[in-house]
């Protein structure tokens, strides 16, 4: 035989565009007589010609008989002229058909519209926290090439990571090392005053390097980038801070005084910057530069000094990993110490081979760095995009739900218009519309109320978010991609399943109106996983949030005002001149004066500082906290052995400490009182031992605490400890004093129950959205369930009416009714518990003081879900069993 | 008489399929006309003929088994049906009939 693989083939080409117009039942035998008779040709004239010829045959078929046809030519939807999807004379039928049923069912259109509309609000406000979250600083056209600098430790007992650097490494950093374009110190110190004229301002100065400007693209809408922050005396200001300074007038070349702990230095205004944005992570009012920083001229050189940021931007060809390895060098000379120290602790490389290194965070990661900044974890983001995309489901859940209950109800409605000759399409794209149109009033609902509750929800939450935000193209694009698929899925599936019902048997009868359907139920049971498991968590974190707060503190928090005092006035004289003027006050128990806030107060202002000192060769970190005389009184930690600062006692304004009794733990003495701690060169004798207290947030573990009395401190705070039952006046009197011993500064002071609260702001913020989002959740659920039982029943009236007429009991019916519906939801708790237990656990497991989970939240929310169904179908199901079964057993 | 519609083309593919009973398909029945009649016949003119036939109800088809020239694609063999067979029939004695009729015989062309 013949190897006709290897012979003549005609064009390929031809026989593509046979096939393309050829009616598929006539293409076989054709293609096959073509080839035949090319063979025959090709022996006979030669290839070319055959070829030739071999596509003039193949033009010849373009003729009626070969072609495709349509199937016939008869019907109105085979006219090409007429658009059968969106047929112009009956698409006004559509919306008029679309518009009765709508309107006819009231109830039902509600529940599914305004379910929609809720659920959407939602879901902008959590994708668009997200959103803002997950575009931090990102604004930046540089941000591949701008990093964080850290320093990472691999110490045996923790791994640590630390942004905080000593002042002479940006310097060096950028001098030995050409791929570094532009390198800065970022310094944030507490509010200082900017004054100008006889206007003085509370405002974050931040002190930074000129390369500030080249490293972040903030606009300067006034002013020279190159030259804004050349000299040591200038200040480049945000627009806010030039309206509240200057009005309309030019703020460049105008002088300020800038006000600091009592200093002040006056600066000349070089520039203004466009305001930060809302997500970004560097924020400032005022920029001057880091020489003007009190400790600047002894710590320049100092390489054991942690105070500031460093950010860098490496050049474009510069590589993240790469530089970072030429980077060990580096640590290698400047931080021999620290790595010998680690070396002898037995601390071991990690898998870069590194024990100590400086490393970079990229500028888009720093925010949920949470060693770098005080951004939300990234899991918070995801769970915020969960709950949005789980009420979103619930809501469609319920569309499709009860779209497909109800499309049993219109099934005659398509038989008839089937039998009138209706196609597919036009059906499917007619009850499509309907649901579209639903959708798309949800959805304008929807957008009205997010924007109409913005103000309330920002106010709430503590959040900026603006209608600007809502208007970005990115988050528009994704609310568009939103509404395309929720449509697409809650209204398509439905359409589709209509669209294909058999017209006879809907006409005779036949389709089965009574079985609830798998996809039914299991949406059924989908919805109600999700709500029980967002109901679970979120009870389980409202507990740990109490839990935190209810905490013993190791101080009293009740009865106690805190007044942060500002930059203008000196604290030591103000707190000397309260308790010359309280003394005498049987309202005020005691008052005393420290360098930081206990909780978070009105200033808003947070500050830690450690101490590291070796004790008979250990190395000790500890906090390390500037009181003034009556601390332990005022704050009523009791002292387990010594006594507390005393007036009488002039060392103990100079070097005498009172500690906590870890720290005495880690000092390995078991009579720690009268010993000396060496700090800085100083000897420091323990005069008092105190029980371990929380300076910080009761989530961490405590730490190691050392109070010291030093006359040439700065006091931040005044504390004022008063009786319970005066309270208000109390405060009221401390405002009005202040206005005497302070006049001209705010006053901020607060209770420090508040205050506490005030820690727990993030975990209380997660816990109100996860309240209100579970609430919703099963809201919609049983809504939806609400609307699936009322077809249900209207579906089985008939049954229920044969029942009665036979002797059934309204018990007996409400039995049959509500069980199928019980089912469902115990199954939907089964599958939520474990979940809800496997997820918090998780959760908790961050927490140093925890609570452990307790059953009785299942429990309580298991009871509490089928007790809400009972309600919910058994106020159907009462409804259908009383009523008169002649009534319904007439109608057929 | 009854009016038979069969076109000239028609009628000799009608013939050819005849020839050529159990062998009838596209290219076999365009070459055996091309050899008979000396007129060049194609192959799509060929189809056309053979579909308008088929409709008409003068043959009917079956697929073939496939061979090796044709890529492994089968034939549409063609027969004719008895309505066919009669129609050729009718045809050949209308002419019939009307030679028959005329006034002289008719004389072939000079072509000595």
């Amino acid at each position: 035989m013949k190897n006709f693989k290897n012979s003549p083939q005609p064009p390929r080409w031809a026989d593509r565009l046979l096939a393309w117009f050829c009616a598929p039942h006539l293409l076989e035998e054709l293609l096959g007589d073509l080839h035949e008779e090319f063979l025959y040709q090709v022996n006979q004239v030669g290839e070319k010609k055959a070829r030739w010829r071999y596509i003039r045959e193949v033009l010849g078929f373009i003729r009626p008989f070969a072609m495709k046809r349509k199937p016939s030519s008869f019907t109105l939807h085979n006219n090409p002229n007429i658009n059968t999807l969106f047929p112009n004379y009956m698409l006004k039928n559509y919306l008029v058909i679309a518009w009765r049923n709508i309107w006819r069912h009231k109830g039902y259109t509600t529940i599914n519209g305004l379910g929609l509309a809720v659920a959407f609000c939602i879901c902008v406000f959590l994708f668009l926290i997200a959103y803002l979250q997950l575009t931090f600083d990102s604004f930046h056209p540089n941000k591949d090439r701008i990093y964080q600098a850290y320093l990472f430790a691999n110490d045996p007992e923790k791994m640590t990571r630390s942004g905080s650097l000593p002042l002479p490494l940006s310097p060096s950093l950028k001098s030995e090392y050409d791929e570094v374009e532009a390198s800065t110190r970022i310094l944030s110190t507490r509010k200082s005053t900017v004054a100008y004229a006889d206007k003085y301002l509370d405002q974050d100065v931040v002190l930074t390097d000129a390369d500030f400007l080249k490293i972040f693209n903030f606009p300067l809408v006034k002013g020279n980038r190159n030259t804004a922050l050349a000299n040591v005396s200038s200040m480049v200001i945000n627009q806010d801070l030039a309206q509240a300074l200057f009005g309309h007038e030019d703020p460049l070349g105008k002088t300020v005084q800038h006000i600091q702990e009592g200093r002040k230095k006056t600066y000349l205004i070089t520039g203004v910057l466009a305001n930060a944005p809302t997500n970004s992570s560097i924020r400032f009012e005022a920029l001057i530069r880091i020489e003007n920083a009190p400790f600047y001229q002894s710590d320049q050189n100092n390489w054991t000094a942690f105070s500031h940021k460093v950010f860098v931007k490496l050049k474009p060809e510069v590589s993240q990993a790469a530089f970072e390895k030429k980077l060990s060098y580096f640590t290698q000379n400047y931080f021999a110490a620290t790595l010998q120290d680690l070396k002898a602790k037995g601390a071991k490389p990690d898998e870069q081979g590194q024990i100590f290194a400086l490393r970079l965070q990229s500028l888009p990661k720093v925010h949920f760095d949470t060693a770098l900044s005080n951004g939300p974890p990234l899991a918070i983001i995801y769970v915020l995009l969960g709950i949005g995309l789980f009420i979103m489901i619930i809501a469609s859940i319920n569309f499709i739900n009860l779209s497909i209950a109800r499309s049993f109800t219109r099934a005659k409605e398509v038989g008839v218009r089937k039998y009138l000759g209706a196609l597919k399409s036009q059906l499917f794209v007619q009850i499509y519309l309907e649901s579209a149109l639903i959708c798309f009033f949800g959805l304008l609902l929807g957008a009205l109320l997010a924007y109409l509750l913005l103000p309330e929800f920002n106010a709430t939450f503590n959040t900026r978010l603006t209608l600007g935000h809502l208007l970005q193209p990115g988050f528009l694009a994704f609310i568009g991609g939103m509404f395309l698929v929720v449509t697409l899925i809650a209204g398509g599936y439905p359409a589709w399943l209509m669209a294909k019902f058999n017209a006879v048997a809907v006409l005779k009868g036949k389709i089965s109106l009574k079985r609830p359907g798998f996809l039914r139920n299991s949406l059924l049971v989908t919805q109600f996983a999700l709500s029980c498991l967002l109901t679970c968590c979120t009870l389980i974190a409202l507990q740990q949030v109490d839990y935190l707060r209810q905490k013993p503190l190791g101080f009293e928090k009740e009865q106690l005002i805190s007044i942060p005092v500002g930059n203008q006035v000196n604290g030591r004289q103000v707190l000397a001149r309260l308790r010359q003027k309280l003394a005498s006050d049987p309202c005020i128990r005691a008052v005393t004066g420290s360098n930081i806030n206990l909780g978070k107060g009105k200033d808003n202002v947070s500050s830690r500082t450690t101490i590291g000192f070796t004790y008979q060769g250990q190395d000790i970190q500890t906090d390390w906290v500037g009181v003034d005389y009556d601390y332990l009184k005022t704050l009523q930690i009791p002292l387990i052995n010594g006594r507390e600062f005393e007036v009488s006692y002039a060392a103990d304004s100079v070097n005498r400490v009172i500690i906590t009794e870890s720290l005495a733990e880690q000092m390995g003495e078991k009579q720690a009182l009268g010993k000396f701690l060496d700090i800085n060169g100083q000897k420091q004798q323990i005069i008092g031992i105190i029980p371990d207290f929380n300076l910080y947030s009761a989530a961490a573990e405590k730490r190691p605490i050392t109070l010291h009395l030093s006359a040439s401190e700065p006091i931040n705070y005044l504390l004022v400890r008063v009786s319970p039952q005066s309270l208000k006046t109390a405060m009221n009197k401390m405002h009005k004093l202040w206005r005497e011993l302070a006049p001209g500064t705010e006053f901020t002071g607060s209770f420090m129950e508040e205050n506490i609260d005030a820690w727990y702001q993030e975990e209380e913020k997660m816990a109100q959205i996860c309240s209100l989002a579970s609430g919703i959740a099963i809201a919609l659920s049983v809504s939806g369930l609400f609307a699936v039982a009322l077809l249900v029943m209207e579906q089985r009236t008939k049954e229920i009416g044969i029942r009665k007429v036979l002797g059934a009991q309204v018990s007996d019916i409400l039995f049959i009714l509500s069980k199928d519906f019980v089912r469902l939801v115990i199954l939907a708790l089964l599958l939520a518990m474990p979940l809800a237990w496997f997820l918090m656990h998780q959760w908790l497991n961050q927490y140093a003081y925890r609570i452990t989970i307790n059953p009785l939240i299942f429990l309580g929310v298991g009871t509490a879900a089928i007790l809400l169904t009972l309600v919910t179908v058994g106020f159907q199901s009462v409804k259908a069993a009383v009523q008169n079964p002649v009534k319904s057993l007439k109608t057929e | 008489m009854k009016r038979t519609y069969l076109g000239e083309f028609e009628e000799i593919v009608l013939l050819t399929v005849v020839a050529l009973e159990g062998n009838a398909y596209g290219v076999a029945l365009t070459h055996y006309i091309t050899e008979q009649t000396g007129r060049s016949a194609r192959l799509n003119q060929v189809h056309a003929a053979l579909h308008r036939l088929e409709e008409k109800g003068m043959v009917t088809s079956c697929l073939g088994e496939a061979t090796a020239e044709r890529g492994g694609r089968r034939k549409r063999l063609f027969t004719i049906t008895a309505y066919g067979e009669q129609t050729l029939l009718d045809i050949q004695a209308v002419r019939s009939q009307l030679i028959n009729q005329l006034p002289r015989t008719l004389k072939p062309s000079l072509n000595l």
